[in-house]
């Protein structure tokens, strides 16, 4: 390096560092400024939080996440946690649904509309959307699985025409353990896509499907799209288990099965090692696996 | 690259010339045998520095990735926050580093620089960074039984990524090289002469030399990375690794070129915190452990089966352009369960040429 500080060439002509070192602007570690709006109830211990960036500029940055992407949303002196965007980026507001489990989920639980936290994201790989073009769109959740997946499906409505059918699976164990229903509601009034849902246990008053959400692809008179098909697939392991042989008996290629995985994350950006699985960094090298790659990485999920 | 001469009786002449131009000088003491740490080189103190120490255990590596290191301070005001990044990057120069941590930092150069999202924090403390290496020649003082840097091609003599090296030559001459700008810079200073073609043929006589003077030089290295890469190392041997593993985590703390850190949030003052960023160790069980208590990672011999693997694979080793072992043996010589990574290499390469081993083919081709 020079007296001022810029890196140089080693005298072989091989580099020592890259030429220019990031400046402050580009800390990827410094969270951004966000504002609660107002908290919705989903299910018991699950909420979705609606936020905005206090700076505006930063907003309109954000706002070209891709379906499946995250965010690390921090909650200063308690930590950082990663968190699925759910909200597609066709629609107007920020959002995040997530379960109260522990320290960092409970500040959030904890915050009341008009109060700060931070982000920073948005993070990960995403859904190639694009590579969907003109293919069927079959949707396998389970539980909060539905989650990730919402920011999909809500995004191939928006753009309807790019693609062929559209179908939700949905499952969960108690009709009062359905998220996002008024979603639910919406999509089975839908012309533009079909949405079964299922539940494990009855309570009074359901009049819907009852089993796995498995039961539901082989179900008579339901008829999955298999060709030229992609399936999501997003849920608890046992779900993601038996899903994915319902899907590979049905005639789905494991290339055409996706799904995101979940890793324990400190940093989201490749550098902390905690979300490290085989061969894959899950914060940069996913969390979108094909169940082709999934099985390749050379440990178990 | 240049190379001037020097004599050794003027090394600590050298080490002042670096202090004069503004870097704080650490370099490798020696307290007594064994007992060797990197330090700050004072007024009081450079009467001691020596070419020929054991190299630390404690690695060099807390220069440019520190154990504990801020990144933010969160100051609570009128319902909002103040972010404020905390950045740390003196001007600072490691003066005797060993060829294998040369290897060491230009792996976290490429892993904390490289791919989408460089770090701002190494990249400060890296910039204001001045290695001058000095060549493992000594077989009594330099080199241990746990060196291999033979086998992971990291030394005894790095053959880049420093800014000076200074050798041996013996008869109480040092030949220096420059491996960067900052490196040659240096050479203005009287202490050093015109080195001639003899010299340099001296080091190369000398290295050959040393070269033999390693305990483990066949350790297999490129054969486990291959079994790794396969996929053919058997799971019991894995298992067999990981029974041995106490999870102390040592290996990870001594280790020049492991990278995984966690990040923390600790009180700092009235309505303030700080976030750190503290070195992690996948042998240690809370590591993958997640929210629920779900824990991917459960037994011991996954994790173990981790940290080789993460080092040994080739996938990581193209991702990165460098390999996250360097040879430095130093986890062999902390761990106590005898899983140091050439003892790994060794029970790797058994096993799956066991496993491989190809039925003899009978003399008359039959
Ligand atoms: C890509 C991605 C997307 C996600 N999206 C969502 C989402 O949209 N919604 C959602 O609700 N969740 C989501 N999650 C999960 C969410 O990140 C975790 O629930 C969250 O990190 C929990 O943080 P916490 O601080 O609240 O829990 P913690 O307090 O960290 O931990 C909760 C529990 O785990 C244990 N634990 C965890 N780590 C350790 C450790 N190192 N040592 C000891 N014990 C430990 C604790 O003892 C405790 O019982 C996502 C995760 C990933 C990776
Ligand atoms: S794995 Fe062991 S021998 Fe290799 S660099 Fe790390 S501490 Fe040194
Ligand atoms: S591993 Fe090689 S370079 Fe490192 S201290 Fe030992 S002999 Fe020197
Ligand atoms: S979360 Fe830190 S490396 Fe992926």
């Amino acid at each position: 390096m020079d007296a001022n500080g810029k890196i140089t060439v080693a005298a072989e002509g091989r580099g020592v560092l890259p030429e220019t070192v990031p400046g402050p602007a580009e800390n990827v570690y410094l969270p951004k400024l966000a504002v609660l709006v107002r908290v919705q109830d989903e299910i018991a211990e699950v909420k979705t939080f609606y936020w905005h960036f206090v700076d505006e500029a930063e907003q309109g940055k954000f706002r070209a996440f891709r379906p499946g992407q995250f965010a690390q949303v921090s909650l200063f002196g308690v930590g950082e946690f990663p968190a699925s965007l759910p909200p597609s980026p066709t629609e107007d507001e920020l959002f995040f649904t997530v379960r109260n489990v522990g320290s960092c989920t409970a500040a959030l639980h904890a915050l009341k509309p008009g109060e700060v936290f931070g982000v920073r994201g948005p993070y990960g790989n995403g859904f190639p959307m694009e590579q969907y073009h003109g293919r069927n769109l079959v949707f396998v959740a389970g539980g909060i699985g539905l989650i990730p997946l919402r920011s999909c499906i809500v995004y191939a409505m928006a753009h309807r025409e790019r693609y062929g059918r559209l179908q939700v699976f949905y499952g969960a164990r108690t009709p009062s353990d359905l998220m996002y229903v008024r979603d639910l509601k919406a999509w089975e009034e839908s012309a533009g896509l079909e949405c079964h849902v299922t539940v494990d246990r009855p309570a009074d008053g359901w009049k819907g499907n009852v089993g796995v959400v498995g039961s539901l692809l082989k179900k008579p008179g339901i008829n999955v799209a298999v060709a030229n098909s992609t399936a999501f697939v997003c849920g608890p392991p046992v779900m993601f288990r038996f899903a994915i042989k319902d899907l590979l008996q049905l005639g789905f290629a494991e290339r055409d099965i996706v799904s995101t995985l979940e890793r324990y994350m400190k940093c989201g950006v490749g550098k902390c090692g905690h979300c490290c699985i085989g061969v894959a960094y899950v914060c940069v090298d996913g969390p979108v696996f094909t169940y082709e790659q999934i099985k390749k990485l050379g440990e178990d999920i | 690259m240049k190379a001037r001469l020097m004599r050794s009786e003027d090394l600590a002449m050298l080490v002042n010339a670096i202090r004069r131009r503004g870097y704080e000088v650490v370099a490798p003491f020696c307290n007594k045998g064994r007992d060797t740490y990197y330090d700050t080189v004072t007024d009081e103190n450079i009467g001691r520095v020596r070419l020929h120490v054991p190299n630390p255990y404690y690695p060099p590596k807390r220069f440019v990735l520190p154990p504990i290191e801020g990144l933010l301070r969160v100051k609570r005001a009128n319902g909002t926050y103040d972010l404020q990044a905390t950045y740390e990057a003196p001007k600072r120069a490691i003066f005797g580093i060993r060829s294998c941590d040369v290897a060491g930092i230009y792996h976290l150069d490429r892993f904390y620089l490289g791919r989408e999202f460089p770090d701002t924090y190494y990249a400060r403390r890296r910039r204001e960074l001045l290695l001058v290496n000095v060549v493992c020649t000594n077989a009594e003082l330099d080199i241990s039984d746990a060196c291999f840097c033979v086998c992971t091609d990291t030394g005894p003599a790095a053959r880049d990524h420093f800014d000076l090296q200074l050798m041996d030559l013996g008869a109480g001459e040092l030949l220096a090289v420059a491996g960067t700008l900052a490196g040659e810079a240096l050479f203005e200073e009287p202490l050093f002469t015109k080195a001639a073609q003899e010299h340099v043929e001296r080091r190369r006589q000398i290295l050959s030399e040393v070269r033999k003077r390693f305990k483990t030089t066949t350790c297999w290295f490129s054969a486990t990375v291959r079994y790794v890469s396969q996929g053919s190392v058997p799971e019991k041997t894995w298992e067999e690794i990981g029974n041995r593993c106490l999870e102390c985590g040592g290996c990870t703390y001594v280790c020049p070129a492991c990278t995984c850190f966690t990040v923390s949030d600790r009180p700092a003052g009235r309505d303030e915190i700080e976030r750190v960023r503290i070195w992690d160790s996948c042998a240690l069980g809370g590591f993958t452990r997640m929210a629920g208590g779900h824990n991917p990672r459960k037994s011991v011999h996954d994790r173990r089966n981790r940290r080789f693997f993460r080092k040994l694979a080739h996938y990581f080793i193209q991702r990165e352009l460098s390999m996250a072992c360097v040879g430095c043996g130093r986890c062999a010589a902390v761990c106590h369960g005898d899983v140091g990574m050439p003892s790994v290499v060794e029970m790797i390469r058994r096993a799956a040429a066991l496993e491989e081993k190809i039925e003899p083919v009978p003399a008359d081709g039959r």
